[in-house]
């Protein structure tokens, strides 16, 4: 027999967790990670048909948007790297302890944003 | 794939509003989720003003008030009143938690309470956990041993054998942690959940215990244990201060290293 009842809410009530945040967080940079890459690839595919493929994505990245769209990324790979971290220390049986899932979790993503402008800063006077 | 919205028949509705009659200076306003099944009507939420002053200290506390004063038709599960049972497992002011220690003077502002999320509600504050429960059996939640009638010995475990156990054969099985994993959420009927994995790893993690190859073997599964993220929310929600997380993380390294 098929049960009718209601279902009880569960999204829309459940308070988010910084753990929960994260974890839906690294998954949405991950899925943006990818298409990113996909976009790196073409970024150097251009390159290699010549000097004309290299000033377009040169126009293109040097607008407001292609400026967003790396600092942008910049953020989701740091981010990722980041969070990747904690799931690789969970693998090995560490830091499970709230608390310390808890800060470190905070730690991640103040982390991914001091990367990101290290990224920018690097990026910016080096390369 | 997961639905992420509730079903049309599960949409909550405004619900009746019930006003102070003792002229108490020290209200709150108490929302409750109630489901009645024999109306025939989608769920909602009523608001009861409670009067503070009169009130004890637990969440339990007011819901004891406002059936025993203003409104008897309330239903929900309790039993020992003391954190032992796990009956009053309910979701308060957002989180999971048994309304019995868990102090309404922590919570600030109006108290939302609600069932354990994602149960097909059976009245009021009260899900229905048959899933859960034949997934417990699922993992055979009892000892088993090689001995025959006649030579059954004593089961020794050394002192350093059963702190092993600690931290987990505290479990309740209150299901508050299993009803605030999204992943239990959009999984329910396969993955097993936090709360019946921890019970698996502690008869795992059991010395005395004599299939322990045989129940990691059952349980390595894509969908009845890697289903699991580390979310969190399970061990964020446990009212005994247990980890669930940290024991699913344990199979998985015992598979991994196994």
């Amino acid at each position: 027999m098929e049960n009718n009842n209601p279902l009880s809410p569960h999204l829309q009530i459940y308070k988010w967790q910084i753990s929960s945040l994260l974890s839906i967080t690294h998954r949405i940079v991950g899925v943006i990670n990818f298409f990113a890459i996909i976009l790196i690839c073409l970024w150097a595919t251009l390159i290699i048909f010549g000097q004309n493929g290299y000033e377009l994505t040169q126009v293109i990245l040097d607008s407001f948007f292609g400026k967003f769209l790396i600092i942008a990324l910049c953020w989701t790979f740091s981010f990722h790297i980041l969070n990747e971290l904690r799931h690789l220390f969970w693998d090995l049986g560490y830091g499970f302890d709230l608390k310390i899932a808890k800060i470190t979790g905070v730690l991640a993503l103040i982390g991914s944003f001091i990367l990101t402008i290290l990224f920018y800063i690097i990026g910016r006077n080096f390369i | 794939m997961a639905q992420f919205n509730l079903p049309q028949n599960s949409k909550i509705e405004v619900g009746k509003y019930f006003k102070d009659k003792t002229n108490s200076k020290n209200l709150r306003k108490i929302n409750v989720y109630r489901w009645d099944p024999s109306s025939g009507k989608n769920p909602r939420v009523d608001t009861f003003e409670v009067d503070m002053d009169s009130c004890g200290p637990k969440v339990l506390d007011i819901l004891f008030k406002i059936k025993n004063e203003i409104d008897p038709s309330l239903t929900f599960r309790r039993s020992c009143a003391h954190g032992v049972c796990g009956s009053c497992a309910m979701n308060i002011d957002g989180v999971n938690g048994l309304a019995c220690i868990k102090s309404h003077t922590d919570i600030k502002g109006d108290l939302n309470i609600y069932p354990l999320p994602h149960l097909k509600v059976v009245k009021d504050l009260i899900g229905d956990l048959t899933t859960l429960y034949k997934q417990y059996e699922s993992i055979q939640p009892w000892l088993k041993v090689d001995q025959t009638g006649e030579e059954k010995i004593e089961l020794k475990q050394s002192q350093k054998e059963r702190e092993k156990l600690d931290g987990y054969y505290e479990c309740i099985l209150c299901a508050c942690c299993s009803t605030s994993c999204p992943s239990y959420w959009w999984n329910g009927d396969k993955y097993l959940g936090p709360a019946v994995l921890l019970q698996a790893y502690r008869w795992i993690n059991d010395s005395r215990d004599g299939d322990k190859k045989e129940r990691l073997k059952k349980v390595a599964d894509e969908l009845k244990l890697y289903r699991c993220h580390t979310i969190m929310n399970c061990t964020n929600s446990c009212p005994k201060g247990l980890n669930p997380a940290k024991a699913i993380g344990s199979i998985k390294k015992m598979l991994a290293t196994s």
